[in-house]
């Protein structure tokens, strides 16, 4: 899939992403995924190549397969012997939160009752005949990749770039506040 | 010849033993808890800092290891390095570094391979792969 993705929930990614990924639960990059594109999510899994800035609210981890170029800002870091990284390291406590890589503004707050259909967790298979040659180009992308891209990339403009949590009021409920304080 | 001197001012009587022992054909330099060094120091072997303090410019043939509660800051270059103490400074390993749960590092690293433990604290840019070898003593 190509394009901005934001999740409620946990990610799984098997195949071919570009672009912006932003997940609220966990992300694991398999084997043969290809992945370029800024990743944020609370653990992060790499076990394929990912080419991109990851924030990790929690621990990156960069499996004995995986390789990862772009800067990093994890709360906890573990690198595999075998795995391949290059990047600028920020690390601690607080460093995931100190400057989240979200080129996302317009924090246009959506309804809350938009989100339960995201919550599922979203699996992007492979489902590639591909050989089991892991340097192989990226194949093509299977058409399951692209549906996932219309459903979650564009059904949710409005949703995507939040990156308020839900407990936030928006501005719906503003409105109720000046009536209480009227009163 | 600066560097002999370090080496045998900074080795304590008490490590006698130890500072001399030969493992795979190489000699091996310890720094015990209650030593430290500072400065520049070219060496062929292996160098272990176990507990000490350690500052300046390292240039070791063969691998580093520093231990947990040891404090360096120091430009480390060695072939394996091993951290399980605090560093501070530049490193480069010809082959490997490894961060241990209790290690601390901050700087810039380039090494061919690389392992972060859970626990490990990590601040600098990390580049891999292969670079020009330039061998320490040679």
């Amino acid at each position: 899939m190509i394009g901005q993705l934001y999740i409620e929930g946990d990610l799984r990614v098997g195949g071919v992403v570009e672009g912006e990924v932003e997940v609220t639960g966990d992300v694991e990059i398999d084997d043969m995924a290809k992945v370029k594109a800024s990743l944020a999510g609370r653990d992060v899994n790499i076990r394929g190549h990912v080419n991109g800035a990851v924030v990790a609210r929690k621990r990156l981890i960069v499996g004995r397969s995986g390789s990862l170029f772009g800067d990093v800002r994890v709360e906890r870091l573990v690198i595999q012997d075998g795995a391949t990284f290059s990047g600028q390291v920020s690390m601690g406590p607080g460093a995931s939160k100190a400057a989240p890589p979200k080129p996302v503004e317009a924090p246009a707050p959506a309804p809350p009752a938009l989100q339960p259909e995201l919550e599922a967790k979203v699996v992007v298979p492979a489902e590639k005949p591909a050989p089991p040659i892991v340097a192989a180009p990226a194949p093509p992308a299977p058409v399951a990749e692209l549906r996932v891209a219309s459903k979650d990339g564009k059904g949710r403009p409005g949703a995507a770039p939040i990156k308020s949590q839900p407990d936030k009021k928006p501005i719906k409920s503003q409105p109720d506040k000046n009536k209480k304080k009227r009163r | 010849m600066e560097t002999q001197e370090a080496v045998a001012e900074s080795t304590p009587m008490e490590t006698d033993g130890q500072s001399d022992s030969k493992r795979d054909g190489q000699q091996k330099f310890t720094l015990g808890p209650n030593d430290s060094l500072e400065g520049k120091l070219t060496y062929g072997g292996h160098m272990t800092v176990n507990g000490g303090h350690a500052e300046g410019e390292f240039r070791i043939g063969g691998n580093i290891e520093i231990g947990n509660g040891s404090v360096v800051k120091a430009l480390l270059e060695a072939s394996n390095v091993t951290i399980k103490g605090e560093v501070e400074g530049k490193l480069t390993a010809r082959d490997k570094l490894t961060l241990g749960k209790q290690a601390k590092m901050n700087g810039d690293v380039q090494v061919r391979r690389l392992q972060i433990e859970d626990g490990a604290s990590l601040n600098g840019y990390v580049r891999m792969g292969d670079f020009e070898q330039q061998a320490p003593g040679s």
